[in-house]
């Protein structure tokens, strides 16, 4: 906990946010930092006409300011039935990360916003800012198992209608959604809003030690795959899962979103305290 | 190809292959297992579904590899052949061969065995008559086992069970072997083509197919086409030393001496020396040892000569009794080791003298070896009971003196003066003033009597059956003659001795002396109780119906009931050895068979059969198949199924 105090949550763009906050906001507001001026348009706020300009020029301009503003960050958890599963399990991997960068961001005052979502988004805890929501922080998360469907598109949609500002959104989850999450993750990303996308898997997701006749069952419909396990079986499913986080990556990427993947039996501190470092998610 | 067993395979296959489907499409009991998606998996199997070449036939792998390893199972079940012979149906008759020289046993377990066992490789190797088939193309075959005789053991078939269930059926005899009836019997079902045969198959001529050692003794005499005949030949070695001659008789002056006669022979090309037994009930009398020379090979024009040695043992013996001359060294054949013979206990005759009073006669019949001499009166005789007096076999020979009897009871007759009716002899008229013209001097009867002079006053005219044998002829009529009727012997002198002067000449004792023997070796003082292999035992003066147990050589009894005519009749006498004839109230008759037969000792294996004007040689390579079974092959085939299946599916199992 000590070393993520010395972190701090970077937005590559230059946010807003509600509060004068300690870093640069691309929102040109009531700062005392002048930046330009613009031709006036109709509804306008007139507080903002240069009275000055307009006597010697009559012509009607805004005056815009640079305004620092807080950062607001929030974490989409996924704590369905899907997270529940693998050995170490990855909701609770998930949850861990969610824990340290919610420290992270109430660490260094920025405005956090924990969702976690299953079927819809489960439980949320808003606008939290300073340290002294740590406890309530992790006492959400830990007290939150996995389970239930996952609608990843609907805990979106709740999320983005709640969300105002700008900021950061970590999505964290393994993206196994049946129903495609293209469309849930082009509602998250916006003008406003830098998106992460930690994709959680197990290591037995990744290289799955099988063998027999199978029946599995999905955790979460309970939908049944029977499998006859081969050498090419394997071989397919890993080739379609290296194609699937593929084309995770190259949509967030060709959205302008970083997407970031992780696997359940590594240490979330060198998740966080390099890898996360490395792309710029913290500093 | 064909199938030998084509019903067996399918109805094999309609229960394996649906049960094998059955089994294949029963949903796999699965392990089921909790995952965070089925997504992958689902597009990973997908995948595999698509990506593999020949999916369906990869998924089905196993099921195609158990298929195909069923498939091979259910072929070979059906037993397929490959055919190494084309065109119609043949059909074959197969002569094996079962005489004494057959049980030789230098071929393990015996010739006889490896003829059968060729004989059945024949038959395995038959083209048969599948249901499957469009055209028959089945070989048809006959057996015929023959020694002496030829017996048909299985008329033409295509049936292969039946065939080889009455090939194992032949039993080995110990009789001669002759071939011709067997030829002449498989001409004939081969010409009258029986109705199981086809027309197809009655193009060719059948094939005589031989399986035997050779030793057949009556070769020249039988006509074959070269190509007609097929000859197996069975054995290897000829070395046997066998007993080829035995008797055994008793001097008939002294009726306690027996001399016995034996003479070994031996077809080996070593001489051996051999320990010669002599028993008498069991009983070893005597051991001698001798040294047969080695036998002479025929070379140009000298023949065959097996080595030979004689023996005579003189020996003492009162009673009755079994003879065995045995010689004990053991040999390839064992049934020519051995010869018996039956000895009679000495015996005197018991004479009847029916007479008004005749003392020359009674003199001249008392000067004989004779037990007893009973006289009796004419009448007295007519009033016994003939049905009882051919049972007891009280008198051996009855004299009858110038007395035509009421009734003739079953015996031996010495008739004086004229002769009985009954017995197919007519005597028109009497004649006067005979004198001998001719006479047969060797036959026993009248051995040693000198006829020359004599004169009969009167005597009677005999008017004769054909198969009687005249003896002495007076010069209008036979006077002395032989005939045998009604189950008895009759010697008839056609005069009373006392209207001529043959009383007073030398010769006339002589004549009672011959006659007398001559009837009472009839009587059985030399019975017949020698027989050849396969001539029947025959007892006769049996009450009809009355049950015999015959004791064979190897202890098997068999019954045997007399017939109307009272004669007990029993045909088995395949083996040699000692037979015994036993009745409830009749002393045990015994009955030497002996084999005696060089041709048979003579185990030697001909290279080649000497027919008339042909040789057929003997085929070099045992019975060559007449189609190669593929079930060996399919079986294999199997194996390599199950183990490919084996291997695909523990490949499909790794990760």
């Amino acid at each position: 906990m000590a070393r993520l105090d010395s972190l701090d949550l970077l937005s590559r763009k230059i946010l807003q946010g509600k509060l004068q906050g300690e870093r640069r906001s691309k929102r040109r507001g009531h700062s005392v930092e002048f930046a330009d001026h613009r031709p006036y348009v109709v509804g306008d706020d007139l507080r903002f006409v240069d009275w000055n300009v307009y006597g010697r020029l009559e012509q009607l301009f805004l005056k815009l300011f640079l305004e620092e503003q807080d950062l607001t960050v929030h974490l989409l958890v996924d704590v369905s039935a899907s997270m529940g599963v693998g050995e170490p399990a990855k909701g609770l991997f998930a949850k861990r990360l969610a824990a340290a960068l919610g420290y992270v961001s109430l660490a260094n005052n920025n405005r956090l916003t924990i969702s976690l979502f299953s079927d819809g988004i489960r439980t949320q805890l808003p606008n939290m800012r300073g340290r002294n929501y740590l406890s309530q922080m992790a006492e959400a998360l830990l007290g939150t198992e996995c389970d239930g469907l996952s609608d990843f598109d609907k805990a979106c949609r709740d999320m983005s209608a709640g969300r105002i500002g700008s900021g950061v959104t970590i999505a964290i989850s393994d993206f196994f959604f049946k129903q495609g999450y293209e469309n849930a993750l082009r509602r998250l990303i916006g003008a406003r809003y830098d998106l992460y996308v930690v994709q959680v898997l197990s290591p037995q997701e990744i290289s799955p030690e099988l063998a027999g006749d199978l029946r599995l069952l999905d955790i979460e419909d309970a939908d049944a795959a029977e499998i006859t396990v081969s050498s090419a079986l394997i071989k397919y499913y890993k080739r379609n899962l290296a194609a699937y986080c593929e084309e995770l990556k190259n949509f967030c990427t060709n959205r302008g979103a970083v997407y970031v993947q992780a696997n359940s039996a590594d240490s979330i501190e060198t998740l966080v305290l390099n890898y996360l470092r490395r792309i710029q998610l913290l500093r | 190809m064909e199938f030998l067993t084509p019903l067996i395979g399918l109805y094999a296959a309609a229960a394996a292959v649906p049960l094998l489907l059955l089994l294949y499409f029963l949903k796999l009991k699965r392990q089921e297992m909790l995952v965070s998606s089925t997504l992958l998996w689902k597009r990973a199997v997908q995948d595999l579904q698509v990506n593999a070449p020949f999916q369906k036939l990869r998924r089905n792998l196993l099921l195609l590899l158990q298929l195909l390893a069923l498939a091979t199972i259910l072929l070979a079940l059906a037993g397929p052949v490959l055919s190494l012979q084309r065109g119609p149906g043949r059909r074959y008759v197969l002569l094996i061969d079962r005489s004494a020289s057959m049980n030789a046993t230098d071929v393990k377990p015996t010739r006889l065995e490896a003829a059968k066992k060729e004989a059945k490789v024949l038959i395995e190797s038959m083209r048969s008559g599948s249901s499957l088939s469009w055209r028959d193309q089945s070989d048809h075959a006959m057996v015929i086992a023959f020694d002496e005789r030829a017996s048909v053991v299985c008329s033409f078939t295509s049936d292969k069970r039946q065939l080889m269930a009455r090939i194992d059926a032949i039993e080995p005899t110990d009789g001669v072997s002759r071939l011709a009836e067997a030829v002449t019997v498989a001409r004939a079902f081969a010409q009258s083509s029986g109705g199981e045969t086809n027309g197809g198959s009655g193009q060719k001529p059948a094939q005589l197919v031989l399986f035997s050692d050779g030793r057949i003794a009556d070769l020249d005499g039988i006509v074959v086409g070269a190509e007609e005949l097929v000859f197996h030949r069975v054995g290897q070695t000829g070395d046997n030393v066998g007993v080829t001659a035995m008797s055994a008789r008793r001097s008939y002056e002294r009726p306690e001496e027996v001399e016995v006669f034996a003479s070994i022979e031996n077809f080996g090309t070593e001489p051996v020396t051999r320990d010669v037994q002599l028993s008498i009930n069991g009983n070893v009398q005597a051991v001698r040892s001798i040294t047969v020379p080695a036998c002479e090979r025929e070379s140009g024009d000298k023949p065959f000569r097996p080595g030979q040695t004689t023996l005579n043992w003189s020996l003492s013996h009162g009673q009755g009794g079994v003879l065995e001359v045995r010689q004990l060294g053991g040999d390839a054949l064992s049934c020519d080791d051995a010869a018996w013979s039956v000895l009679d206990p000495p015996k005197k005759l018991s004479v009847l003298l029916v007479t008004q009073g005749n003392p020359v006669l009674e003199s001249a019949l008392r000067a004989c070896p004779v037990a007893t001499l009973d006289p009796c009166t004419p009448a007295g005789f007519d009033t016994l009971d003939p049905a009882a007096f051919a049972a007891r076999q009280q008198y051996d020979v009855v004299v009858l003196d110038n007395h035509v009897p009421a009734q003739l009871p079953p015996c031996r007759y010495l008739i004086f003066g004229p002769p009985p009716g009954k017995i197919d002899v007519n005597s028109p008229r009497e004649l006067e003033n005979q004198l001998i013209v001719d006479w047969r001097a060797q036959h026993p009867v009248l051995q040693y009597v000198n006829m020359t002079n004599l004169f009969a006053a009167r005597s009677h005219c005999l008017e004769l059956p054909r198969d009687a044998e005249v003896l002495a002829e007076f010069n209008e009529s036979p006077a002395v003659a032989l005939l045998h009727r009604r189950g008895g012997t009759f010697v008839l002198v056609n005069f009373d001795i006392l209207q001529s002067n043959w009383p007073f000449e030398p010769g006339f004792v002589l004549f009672c002396y011959n006659a007398l023997s001559y009837l009472g070796a009839q009587a059985g003082g030399q019975r017949q109780h020698e027989r050849a292999v396969g001539e029947p035992i025959t007892v006769e003066n049996a009450t009809a119906d009355e049950a015999f147990t015959v004791t064979c050589p190897g202890g098997g009894k068999v019954d045997v009931k007399a017939d109307p005519g009272g004669t007990v009749r029993f045909p088995g006498t395949n083996r040699v050895g000692v037979y015994a004839v036993e009745a409830a109230d009749q002393p045990r008759q015994s009955f030497a068979v002996n084999l005696l037969e060089p041709q048979e000792s003579r185990i030697e294996p001909q290279e080649k059969i000497e027919l008339a004007g042909v040789a057929v040689s003997a085929q070099g390579q045992g019975v060559q198949r007449a189609n190669v079974p593929l079930w060996p092959l399919l079986t294999l085939a199997a194996l390599l199924f199950v183990c490919i299946e084996w291997l695909a599916y523990n490949l499909k199992m790794r990760i």
